[in-house]
């Protein structure tokens, strides 16, 4: 197995398995209420049959990064770990590309970083 | 319905589409978008979030010990997700600026047409081209793996690369509209048309998903659209279904599961398909 392949499976393994953690202890926070939600379940549960523009109307819910300002809140802990998933992938295309200029692949360094690019363009858009 | 009942009920349907997911060789995406925007009250919004969210939980969970097996390629699936990931951007801003009726009526056509690739499927490619075309060479996408059940080293190379970039930008814009994953597209476009071998195949379908899903879910998540009372029993309950649906994968009936896959994603496309029209 070449070196940027093993370097990739070591990163993806120990950000995956830190999500899920951060996934299910955040998700026992809420459903035992070990912390107050910013919406009550009972509440959303008015809201969850309608489009996610009169759901943000209605409750005020953030867009964006907005949510990052509500971690204290036990329903926007769950989007910590959400986000931690959608990062995984990024930081193991970023550990990879000094690995790959290493290895003389510059042209699959250049994919990677062009990757990237659009992954983080994602997820300020 | 008390309200607490729906996410027990979202949790006892992803467990048992993580066993089906396993057991049929298919993303759970694929079956969970249909089956929960049918039958759940929830809005395909929240579901094409929730969707994507646990397609690319599974790719990731799974992608580490396929790379290290040697079963998934980098090399393989940078260069093509790099356009999936693309265009999935684009597929999720059409699919959230869509009314849903639009969206919903293309969901069911969507799964109808998925359920008749299914059911008409060609056989698998066990082989190598012999001759590699030019970009996947200049890319490098070839090389070598161990086939445990052969037990030999294979060497493998790819054909078609300039179509195969077209197909994985079109299966990109469709699995960030509906949120569907792309496991279902991934695997013979890498196997038919691009003759990798069959097992390299489905180990890289997943990593390529793990990239394209990660585009499209950030659109969803910035726009507001993802709930936690959907996505969090929906991974918990796919995640712990696939466990025991890999356990079972030694006793099914794999033709028997194929079947009720179909069954259930022609169910599904049709109710879709209805409620897209108002029906």
């Amino acid at each position: 197995m070449s070196a940027d392949q093993q370097v990739y499976a070591r990163w993806l393994e120990w950000g995956t398995r830190i999500a899920l953690v951060v996934l299910i202890a955040s998700f026992v926070a809420y459903v035992f209420a070990l912390r107050d939600p910013h919406l009550p379940p009972q509440e959303l549960a008015r809201l969850w049959a309608f489009p996610v523009d009169h759901y943000i109307a209605a409750t005020g819910a953030p867009t964006g990064w907005g949510w990052l300002a509500l971690l204290h809140k036990s329903d926007y802990l769950i989007f910590l770990a959400v986000a931690l998933l959608g990062l995984v992938t990024v930081l193991c295309y970023a550990r990879i590309v000094p690995v790959l200029l290493a290895q003389a692949e510059r042209w699959r360094a250049a994919i990677a970083i062009v990757q990237i690019v659009v992954l983080l363009a994602a997820a300020f858009y | 319905m008390d309200w607490w009942l729906w996410p027990i009920a979202l949790f006892a349907v992803t467990f048992a589409i993580g066993i089906v997911a396993v057991l049929a060789g298919v993303g759970g995406g694929v079956l969970f978008v249909p089956i929960v925007s049918a039958f759940f009250p929830f809005h395909l919004d929240f579901v094409r979030a929730a969707g994507l969210l646990l397609a690319l939980t599974g790719a990731l969970s799974a992608a580490p010990a396929l790379l290290r097996g040697g079963l998934a390629s980098l090399r393989l699936a940078m260069p093509l997700a790099l356009a999936g990931s693309i265009t999935s951007i684009v597929g999720a801003l059409i699919g959230l600026a869509l009314p849903t009726d639009a969206v919903q009526l293309a969901l069911g056509l969507t799964i109808l047409a998925i359920a008749a690739l299914m059911w008409r499927s060609a056989r698998p490619e066990e082989s190598s081209p012999l001759a590699a075309d030019a970009l996947g060479t200049a890319l490098r996408m070839n090389g070598l793996y161990h086939d445990a059940a052969l037990g030999r080293d294979v060497e493998w190379r790819v054909r078609r690369t300039p179509a195969a970039f077209v197909v994985f930008a079109g299966i990109g814009l469709i699995a960030g509209m509906f949120g569907l994953g792309a496991g279902w597209a991934n695997v013979p476009a890498f196997n038919l048309l691009m003759g990798a071998p069959l097992k390299l195949a489905v180990g890289s379908s997943g990593l390529l998903l793990s990239v394209v899903d990660t585009s499209a879910a950030w659109i969803y998540l910035n726009r507001g659209a993802v709930l936690p009372i959907i996505v969090a029993p929906s991974i918990i309950g796919v995640m712990l279904g696939a466990k025991l649906g890999a356990r079972l994968l030694r006793k099914a009936r794999p033709e028997l599961v194929r079947r009720v896959v179909i069954a259930l994603l022609l169910l599904a496309g049709a109710r879709a398909l209805l409620k897209g029209l108002g029906v």
